[in-house]
C-alpha cells in the first residue's frame, strides 16, 4: 500500500540543527570593515556653533575615523552644513560666526590660537553641492591648487594622476585645454574632486555633492568615493538617505530641538542605522516618517 | 506539563482575522503591528497593512485547516478530509499574493529599519504558513485513507496533538499581531511539549503494531499524521524566531 513519505527536513526542525536565515548577511563586508580599529582623524568635543546669538548646532561630540566615509543626514536646517563647513573653517568668512567646544584634526585644535585657516583648508578639502569649476581650462582647474602651494614636481603628471583618481581622465584627456565649464555636470563635479585631491588633503568634505547630478553621475561619484576612501577620510552631507545607506560606513543622524539648534541624535555603523536604529527619531527619519 | 499551562483554545469571537472590508481588518481588531510614529506615509502604511492582513488571514486559515483535518480523521469522514485537501489552494493563493505585494512594496517604497524587518518577516511567515497548510493537507490525506478502518485505540493521542498544534498556530499569529517577543518565546517553548507528545504517540503506536499486524496499516497512517503535526510545531518555532527578529533586529535560534 503506497504511503506518502515524510518531507525532507525543514529549516529549524529539531533534527537538522540549522539556525535561522540571517537576512542582513549582505552587510557582512561592511560589518567586517567596522571591526577594524581605526584612528580618529576628526574629533568634535562638545562643539556648539553660533551665528551671532543664534545657536545653530549644540553640544556635538563625535569622531570621524580614518579612511572611512561618514555620512551626515538629517532634516533641512539641522546644522549639517554648518557642522561640515566648520571643519575646514569655511564659516570664518561669515560675520558673527563662532564656535564653542573643541574641533580636533589629528589631535590639533583647528580653532586654536595661531592656526592658519588656509593651512586647515589644504588639509581638509571641500566639494560643494553645485559643481563650481574655475572658469579656466580643465588642466588649470586641477593645477591651480598645487601651483599656489608651490608644488615643485611635474605638474602634468600630478594633473593626470588627480584626474585618474577622480575617474575623469578618460573623459577629458583630449580636452585638457578646454574650459572646465564646458563639461557635463557629473564631469564638472569629478573635476572639482580632482581639484580637491590634487593638493593631497587628509580629509574630503562633501556637501550634497550629488544633488545636482543625474542618477548615473551620482552612482559614479559614489563609486569614486569608495575608491578614494583608501587614501582619504570622507565626510558627506546628504539629503538622499539611500545614498547614505549605499555609500557610507558610518552615519550620523542630526535633527533640531525646540530651540532650532541642531544636535546629534545617533551615530552608528550605517548598517545599524538602516536596519535597527536605537533611537525612535532615527527610525522615523530613515523610514521617511517625518515629524 | 499539565493541560492548564496551555493557552485557552480560541473562541470563535477571539479569532483576530477574518476576511474583512478592503483595506484590512475592522478597526476594533486592527492590530498595531506598525508602531505609532511621529509622521506617516499613507500609501506605504496602507500597503504594509494589506500585506499584514493577508498573512494574518493565512494564519487563520491554517488553524482552521488543522482542526478540520483532525475532525475529519476522528469522524472517519473521507469527504470532509477531501474538502480540507481541496481548500489548501486558498492558503497558497494568499501566499502568492503576499509575496507579490511584499516585492512591490520593497521595490517602490525603499523600506528600511523596522519597516524592512516587518516585510522580510511577513514574507517568511507567509512561506511557513503555506507549508503548514500543506502539512494540514497531508494530515487530511491520511484521514481519507484511515476512514475505512476501525478507530485504533481512539487514534491514541493524535486529536490532542492536533488541537495543541492548532493552538500554537493561533498563539504565534497573535504574538505576530502584537509583535510580542515574550509571547513568541513562550509559544516556541510549548513546541517542546508537542515534540514530547509526538514521541509518546510514536512509541504507543509501535507497541500497538507489534501486538497485532492488523494495526500496521492504520498505525502507519497515524504515525505520518502525527509527524506532519509535529512539523507544523517546528514551523511555529520558526515564526517565533521571525517575531524576535522583527521586534529586536536580532537573529536567534529558538530551537536550542
Amino acid at each position: 500500500m503506497p504511503v506518502e513519505s515524510p518531507d525532507a527536513p525543514v529549516r529549524g526542525s529539531s533534527a537538522d540543527g540549522v539556525g535561522p536565515a540571517i537576512r542582513i548577511a549582505a552587510a557582512g563586508e561592511r560589518e567586517a570593515d567596522q571591526d577594524i580599529a581605526r584612528e580618529t582623524v576628526i574629533e568634535l568635543q562638545d562643539l556648539s556653533c553660533y551665528y551671532g546669538s543664534f545657536r545653530a548646532v549644540r553640544n556635538v561630540s563625535l569622531e570621524v575615523k580614518k579612511q572611512q566615509i561618514t555620512a551626515l543626514i538629517g532634516p533641512s536646517g539641522c546644522g549639517k552644513s554648518t557642522l561640515i563647513r566648520t571643519v575646514n573653517r569655511m564659516n570664518d568668512l561669515v560675520p558673527g560666526y563662532r564656535t564653542e567646544g573643541k574641533l580636533l584634526l589629528d589631535g590639533q585644535d583647528l580653532y586654536g590660537r595661531g592656526v592658519d585657516p588656509v593651512a586647515v583648508r589644504r588639509r581638509v578639502g571641500m566639494v560643494f553641492q553645485k559643481p563650481n569649476p574655475f572658469p579656466k581650462t580643465v588642466w588649470e582647474n586641477v593645477a591651480f591648487g598645487p601651483r599656489i602651494n608651490g608644488y615643485k614636481g611635474n605638474l602634468n603628471e600630478l594633473v593626470e594622476h588627480s584626474l585618474r583618481r577622480a575617474a575623469l581622465w578618460d573623459d577629458v584627456k583630449d580636452k585638457l585645454k578646454q574650459s572646465g565649464m564646458a563639461l557635463s555636470g557629473g564631469q564638472q563635479q569629478r573635476l572639482c574632486i580632482a581639484r580637491t585631491i590634487a593638493v593631497e588633503p587628509e580629509v574630503i568634505l562633501m556637501d550634497e555633492p550629488c544633488s545636482a547630478l543625474d542618477p548615473r553621475s551620482t552612482l559614479q561619484i559614489e563609486e569614486l568615493m569608495a575608491e578614494l576612501k583608501r587614501d582619504y577620510t570622507i565626510v558627506i552631507v546628504t539629503h538622499n538617505m539611500q545614498q547614505a545607506a549605499r555609500a557610507s560606513d558610518t552615519t550620523v543622524f542630526m535633527t533640531m530641538g525646540d530651540d532650532r539648534a541642531g544636535y546629534v541624535v545617533e551615530q552608528a555603523p550605517t548598517i545599524e542605522i538602516f536596519t535597527n536604529p536605537k533611537n525612535q527619531l532615527t527610525e522615523d527619519y530613515v523610514s521617511g516618517r517625518f515629524g | 506539563m499539565t493541560d492548564d499551562q496551555w493557552p485557552e483554545a480560541p473562541r470563535p469571537t477571539d479569532v483576530t482575522v477574518a476576511p474583512s472590508e478592503p483595506g484590512g481588518l475592522p478597526p476594533e481588531t486592527r492590530p498595531a503591528v506598525v508602531p505609532p510614529t511621529h509622521g506617516s506615509r499613507t500609501t506605504y502604511d496602507r500597503e504594509m497593512a494589506e500585506v499584514k492582513d493577508n498573512v494574518l488571514r493565512m494564519g487563520s486559515l491554517v488553524e482552521d485547516q488543522i482542526r478540520a483535518a483532525i475532525a475529519a480523521l476522528v469522524a472517519h469522514d473521507a469527504e470532509a478530509a477531501l474538502q480540507v485537501i481541496r481548500d489548501d489552494w486558498q492558503i497558497n493563493d494568499l501566499q502568492r499574493k503576499a509575496t507579490g505585494m511584499i516585492a512591490a512594496t520593497i521595490a517602490t517604497q525603499n523600506p528600511v529599519a523596522r519597516d524592512l524587518r516587518f516585510l522580510l518577516t511577513l514574507d517568511h511567515v507567509s512561506y511557513e504558513l503555506e507549508r503548514m497548510g500543506d502539512h494540514a493537507g497531508s494530515v487530511a490525506k491520511q484521514a481519507r485513507k484511515l476512514a475505512p478502518f476501525p478507530p485504533l485505540k481512539d487514534y491514541v493521542r493524535l486529536p490532542i496533538l492536533g488541537e495543541r498544534v492548532a493552538t500554537l498556530v493561533h498563539g504565534i499569529i497573535r504574538a505576530l499581531v502584537e509583535v510580542d517577543e515574550a509571547a513568541a518565546r513562550r509559544v516556541a517553548a510549548l513546541d517542546d511539549e508537542v515534540d514530547a507528545l509526538y514521541h509518546q504517540i510514536f512509541d504507543e503506536v509501535l507497541v500497538l503494531m507489534r501486538d497485532d499486524p492488523a494495526n500496521v496499516d492504520p498505525g502507519t497512517r497515524i504515525l505520518f499524521a502525527s509527524h506532519y503535526l509535529e512539523r507544523i510545531g517546528d514551523r511555529v518555532t520558526n515564526i517565533a524566531e521571525d517575531i524576535v527578529f522583527l521586534a529586536s533586529g536580532e537573529v536567534e535560534d529558538l530551537n536550542q
